[in-house]
């Protein structure tokens, strides 16, 4: 089978995140970039599959110089080769606008399976994936936990709410979009990483692909929200803190 | 010589019988047998030697310093030092046959010579006196020493000398007993009679029956030990660095190199490494032993170019992540096997080349690499810690760089001990900041033979040194102190490193001193044998109390089952080791025990409680005597004279 | 094109309550910018939900039938939406953000050149237009959007983030709506969803997790925090310790040799704090610790605590928490 795997370069979990002096977006300056873990878990299945059924996975990642970083591990973990569209633009674009960049990329390409995280660790809307289907033509299906291959078809195990699930049979190619935490990850390993250097990585410019159309939603300010992590401290009678504590689970928490 | 003394009468009637000649007949079964002997050595031997000859060279092997070599030559091999200390009774009794067979190597010589009517040592005159003499001296040691160590094996049977009986030591034995008594009766029989002649050729026999069981056996290590010994990797523990873009540590045959090989077949089957081994005596499969002797037969029935994987059939990769690296094996090893770098290698295998496949392994590598500390939390944590604590950041200007580490900037005790040492610090005027920003050591993935985590995070931390002008890093952690003295040399030059320990007793004539209860100190494996500082924590120790050691101390202490990356790896099998140390510990009765190690801290924190239900104090050193200095009457950095401060 | 439409959910044979809060979100919008708010559900053979939407204070509703549409697909349901949606001219396009609409509200977006502002935690009227906030690194930031296309805004609301309570009752006519699809346009084929057979613990799928430590004392008092677990609605955890006494199974452990869990809701009690155990618990949204020793670590890391004696709270918090659901 033929799968590309579309990953996304994000800041590090657990940054220390500081808003630059526009308001616009985080200060970039000290951070460190990892692939959006999400993705990990796709990049995984990718290979998983190919283990099984033979063929080739292709990483595609959209994003500036510093996103070969990431392609690199992709590739050392077992990526047969790779597509960078080389651009810095991304944060004026839409998710539409993005994934037509995807879409033209990988105009010539026809795979049978294109996988991607269910949502990004930074922005986390979660729609890059199923709005690339669309503009495809293809099937999709989102929060995979489980892929089956077969002749020309999938079966895939979806997750649904409150611990319920369903198969879906789809025909290929598709696109599915992969919940995180369902296998276990490999790690990059000196002799990946060897490899990697040998494998092909086919670098596009942004300015070759058709220009995306204005974005359809601007981001106009990102800040701290008002609760701060500060422990507070339940006083009271036991009782009391009990009661006091169930209002707070009820109203802010938010989970009774 | 008075002819009339006992001893002369003695000399004199005592003679050593030779025959004083062999017929021609004799000469050429005599020659067919030297020749048949040989021939049967050397076709073995030979196939030793090449196995080791043309295994891949060591990378980064070189011969100087030399002095450490001679040195280890006298004393560990002709003196036999390590091999009478580290088991005493067994251990004389070995040095005696060593140094019969030293002892015996100019009579030996001269025997066959003798039977080619080339003999150079005259029973009748004064230098072959005095040689026959003095070999028969320790003819009566040898064969005592024998003997008793033939018991041992066959009826004490100590397990770690292995399960199964050896028949072919029971052979060995039998013929160096047999070589003794046959010259020692060559004492009582005219050198003219039939038994004279008789002995003679059962020494002869003896002697070519043993030659070819030599390369066949552990006796290997007659041939090969002294050079085994000679040709050490110079370091304890030592890592050798990677070779090309196709080394991954000891995956198949083509990786095992010279050094591995000459040390596969110098082992003597002795058992002392297992039976110091903290997983191999809590029921785990890692045995130091069977690690080397698997090495040893992939060489003898694959040689040093298969392909075949190291980890397989020959060694077991379950048993090799059972090691806490601590070096009890490596440090007892009477013929210079170095265990550490074999696991390691194995180790690096597995894991550069991702055969091993270990959910909390993984976990470990991705927190590394995404959060740049073992624990995977976030490096605001520690930043929120260095403030809390009001720790000085260091900016060039400060003489030395408090290193956290892991454990110190995230573990709650970890901190408590930074937390100590800091205000001991402060209480000696020392100058010291922390940096901003510090990754893991890599420790843990340098000994789970993750080269290229390890490289990332020394050539980042080595960065950070040179941007920040670090000169002197003082550290509470012994795995930090290793990796950043030793291990981060592979990238480049480190600054001068101290475990805090050793700061301490540099200065243990300012710390005030107290009668106190008794403490019971664990030497941690990272600074006691890897480092060789067994003293300076009990002399900084002394100062608060009355130091004890366990049953099992410095050299021979008893690790607490967190290193070689174990502390973050899943559940032990067997019973744990952390247990077996904490109850060894509290057994003492001390009131106190005091760790040198955050590891140890935190291992023996779940162990004691788990295992005693009054359980000991645990403290850190640092926490000790920082509790020593705080409970004195006026505890501040100005009134001790070490500051200069003058009284007005 | 004006109004806003309300897209709800339903299963087995009701409506979730995320749909309501998606409604509320709905009703503010319309009453801040004085549009008309109808509201769409989609399914065949709708007429058992029809009524409940009658009682609601809305402009109109839609039942779209299509016997195509008796099972959710993705295809089935943008294509039925895409054709409501071009009759209604809505500018606002309200979403509740469960799997579903994550599934194919992208879609239905596309086809009308616009995106969706998934998962808002709040919005707001400014100016002319609105301004729509969402999270983002995971909850760490804010950020405020503003749609700029000149399509449909399409949106969707995270659970809780609009209260339900405040929807007002009132007299709708429900119409149907009967979207043309064909049978070969819906090409997955989807199964019966099913649950998981037997229940073995997943900790890392829970989302509240009831934690306990050695402070628990005695393996005595665990039915206390069962029920504590139980009245919660989550699933009971143990540091090492209480593993290790064999207590509680392996696959309950929480910690550096046990499970990593990321819950909403993490409750420690008697846990003190070591590293082992945090780095297997430090993911979880909000965690709540209950201890009588007031410099417990695990207090660095909570965002509620109780300092207090854990054999005197843990009962008041378990009728709390029933009086609280059984309301």
């Amino acid at each position: 089978m033929k799968i590309i795997v579309a990953i996304k370069q994000v800041p590090v979990r657990d940054s220390s995140l500081h808003i630059d002096s526009s308001g616009h977006w985080i200060d970039e300056d000290d951070l460190s970039y990892e692939i959006n873990e999400p993705d990990a878990y796709a990049l995984e299945e990718a290979l998983q599959l190919k283990e099984k059924h033979g063929g080739e996975v292709v990483a595609l990642l959209a994003g500036p110089e510093r996103g070969s970083q990431t392609i690199r591990e992709a590739l050392a973990k077992g990526a047969d080769r790779a597509i960078h569209i080389e651009c810095d633009d991304l944060a004026s674009l839409d998710t539409l606008g993005i994934a037509s960049r995807l879409a033209a990329a990988i105009k010539d390409e026809k795979p049978d399976l294109i996988l991607t995280g269910l949502q990004s660790d930074d922005l986390g809307l979660g729609q890059t994936g199923v709005v690339l289907a669309e503009l495809l033509g293809i099937p999709h299906a989102t929060i995979i936990m489980q892929v089956e291959a077969g002749e020309g078809s999938i079966k895939v195990k979806r997750e649904l709410e409150d611990g319920w699930f369903q198969h879906v049979e789809m025909p290929l190619p598709a696109l599915l979009t992969i919940q995180s935490g369902i296998s276990k990850l490999r790690y990059a390993t000196l002799m990946g990483i060897k490899k990697a250097k040998t494998k092909e990585v086919r670098r596009i410019s942004a300015g070759d692909l058709p220009p995306a159309a204005a974005a359809t939603v601007t981001l106009e300010r990102v800040y701290l929200p008002e609760k701060k992590k500060e422990t507070q401290l339940i006083e009271g009678s036991p009782k009391e803190a009990a009661a006091k504590l169930v209002e707070k689970l009820k109203f802010e928490v938010r989970v009774i | 010589m008075n002819p009339a003394t006992p001893a002369h009468v003695l000399v004199m009637t005592l003679h050593y019988a030779e025959p004083p000649s062999f017929s021609m007949v004799e000469m050429v079964l005599l020659a067919i047998c030297i020749a048949l002997s040989a021939v049967a050595f050397f076709r073995r031997f030979s196939r030793v030697l090449r196995n080791i000859f043309t295994a891949r060279k060591d990378p980064g092997f070189h011969l100087a310093p030399i002095g450490k070599r001679v040195w280890d030559f006298f004393w560990e091999l002709l003196c036999q030092a390590k091999v009478i200390r580290e088991r005493p009774l067994p251990g004389l009794a070995h040095a005696f046959v060593f140094w019969g067979f030293l002892a015996f190597a100019l009579v030996s010589l001269n025997h066959f010579a003798a039977g080619f009517r080339l003999g150079v040592l005259d029973a009748d005159n004064w230098v072959g006196v005095f040689y026959f003499w003095f070999a028969a001296v320790f003819a009566l040691l040898v064969a005592v020493s024998i003997a008793g160590l033939f018991v041992r094996r066959f009826f004490v049977r100590p397990i770690w000398l292995g399960r199964k009986v050896s028949y072919e030591s029971g052979v060995i034995a039998f013929l160096i007993f047999a070589l003794m008594v046959t010259y020692l009766a060559a004492f009582f029989v005219p050198s003219t009679s039939t038994m004279a002649r008789g002995l003679w050729w059962a020494h002869a026999l003896c002697i070519l029956a043993f030659l070819p069981l030599i390369p066949h056996t552990k006796h290997l290590h007659l041939v090969l030990s002294p050079i085994t010994i000679f040709l050490s990797r110079g370091e304890f523990s030592h890592i050798p660095p990677l070779n090309g873009d196709e080394d991954f540590g000891l995956v198949t045959g083509k990786d095992v190199t010279q050094l591995v090989a000459l040390q596969a077949y110098s082992c003597v089957e002795c058992g002392r490494c297992t039976e110091h081994c903290p997983a191999a005596n809590t029921g785990k499969i890692l045995n130091p032993k069977e690690i080397i002797l698997g090495v040893r037969n992939y060489l003898n029935d694959l040689g040093p170019h298969s392909e075949e994987p190291l980890l397989g059939k020959y060694n077991s990769q379950e048993a090799a992540f059972q090691c806490t690296t601590c070096g009890a094996c490596e440090f007892q090893c009477p013929v210079g096997i170095e265990h550490l770098p074999v696991i390691i290698g194995l180790r690096r295998g597995a894991v550069n080349t991702g055969a091993w496949e270990d959910d909390h392994g993984t976990k470990l590598f991705l927190a590394l690499e995404r959060n740049g500390n073992a624990l995977g939390m976030s490096a605001t944590e520690r930043d929120k810690f260095i403030k809390k604590q009001e720790l000085p950041i260091f900016d060039g200007s400060q003489e030395y760089c408090l290193w956290l580490g892991c454990m110190g900037a995230y573990d709650p005790q970890g901190r408590e001990i930074i937390a100590s040492f800091a205000k001991v610090m402060d209480y000696l005027g020392t100058s010291y900041g922390v940096l901003k920003k510090e990754k893991c050591t890599g420790d843990p993935v340098r000994r789970l033979g993750n080269d290229l985590v390890f490289q990332q995070l020394a050539e980042q931390n080595l960065e950070i040194m040179k941007q920040q002008k670090v000169t002197k890093i003082v550290t509470i952690c012994p795995h930090c102190v290793r990796t950043i003295a030793k291990d981060w040399k592979d990238y480049g030059a480190s600054p001068e490193v101290e475990h805090h320990s050793e700061f301490m007793a540099r200065y243990q004539d300012k710390l005030p001193k107290t009668d106190g209860p008794e403490i019971v100190y664990h030497d941690p494996c990272y600074l006691g044998r890897y480092r060789g500082s067994y003293d300076q924590p009990r002399e900084v120790l002394a100062r608060s109390g009355k130091v004890i050691d366990p049953p099992r101390a410095r050299e021979r202490s008893f690790c607490c089952g967190a290193g070689g990356g174990l502390a973050f790896l899943g559940e032990e099998t067997g019973e744990r080791v952390s247990h077996v140390r904490a109850k060894e510990l509290a057994a003492t009765g001390a009131s106190v025990v005091a760790a040198a190690c955050p590891f140890c801290n935190t291992m023996f924190r779940d162990a004691l409680a788990a295992t005693s239900d009054a359980p000991p104090q645990l403290l850190d050193i640092a926490q000790i005597t920082a509790q020593t200095i705080a409970a004195q009457p006026v505890a501040t950095a100005s009134a001790t004279p070490s500051n200069g401060a003058q009284n007005a | 094109m004006s109004g806003v439409l309300v897209v709800l959910e339903h299963r087995g044979g009701a409506y979730n309550r995320m749909s309501w809060e998606a409604l509320a979100a709905g009703q503010q919008i319309a009453a801040a910018s004085g549009q008309p708010l109808s509201v769409a559900v989609v399914g065949s053979d709708l007429e058992g939900l029809s009524g409940e939407l009658a009682s609601k204070k809305l402009d109109k509703g839609y039942r779209v039938e299509h016997a195509l549409l008796k099972n959710y697909t993705a295809d089935g349901y943008v294509s039925a939406l895409e054709q409501l949606i071009k009759k209604l001219e809505p500018g606002y396009v309200v979403f509740p953000h469960t799997y579903q609409v994550r599934d194919f509200a992208p879609r239905l977006a596309t086809r009308f050149g616009q995106v969706l502002l998934a998962d808002l935690v709040g919005l707001r009227k400014d100016g002319d237009t609105f301004v729509f906030v969402r999270q983002l690194f995971q909850g760490k930031l804010n950020a405020d959007y503003r749609h700029t296309g000149s399509g449909p805004c399409f949106v969707s609301v995270q659970a809780g983030a609009f209260r339900a309570e405040s929807l007002e009752a009132g007299n709708t006519t429900v119409e149907t709506f009967a979207p043309q699809i064909e049978a070969n346009a819906i090409r997955n084929k989807p199964d019966e969803p099913f649950r998981e057979a037997a229940q073995t613990v997943d900790l890392s799928a829970a989302p509240i997790i009831v934690s306990v430590g050695r402070g628990i004392k005695e393996q005595d008092n665990l039915p206390m925090m069962e029920e504590l677990a139980a009245a919660l609605g989550g699933e009971l955890a143990a540091s090492r310790p209480i593993c290790d006494n064999g207590w509680l199974p392996m696959e309950r452990q929480v910690g550096s040799s046990g499970q990593t869990v990321s819950p909403k809701l993490y409750l420690a009690v008697g846990i003190s704090g070591a590293i082992q155990h945090l780095v297997g618990m430090k993911g979880s949204k909000t965690v709540v610790a209950i201890n009588k020793d007031e410099n417990a670590p695990i207090f660095e890391v909570a965002d509620y605590g109780i300092v207090g004696d854990l054999f005197e709270v843990v009962p008041a918090l378990t009728e709390a928490v029933k009086k609280a659901k059984g309301a």
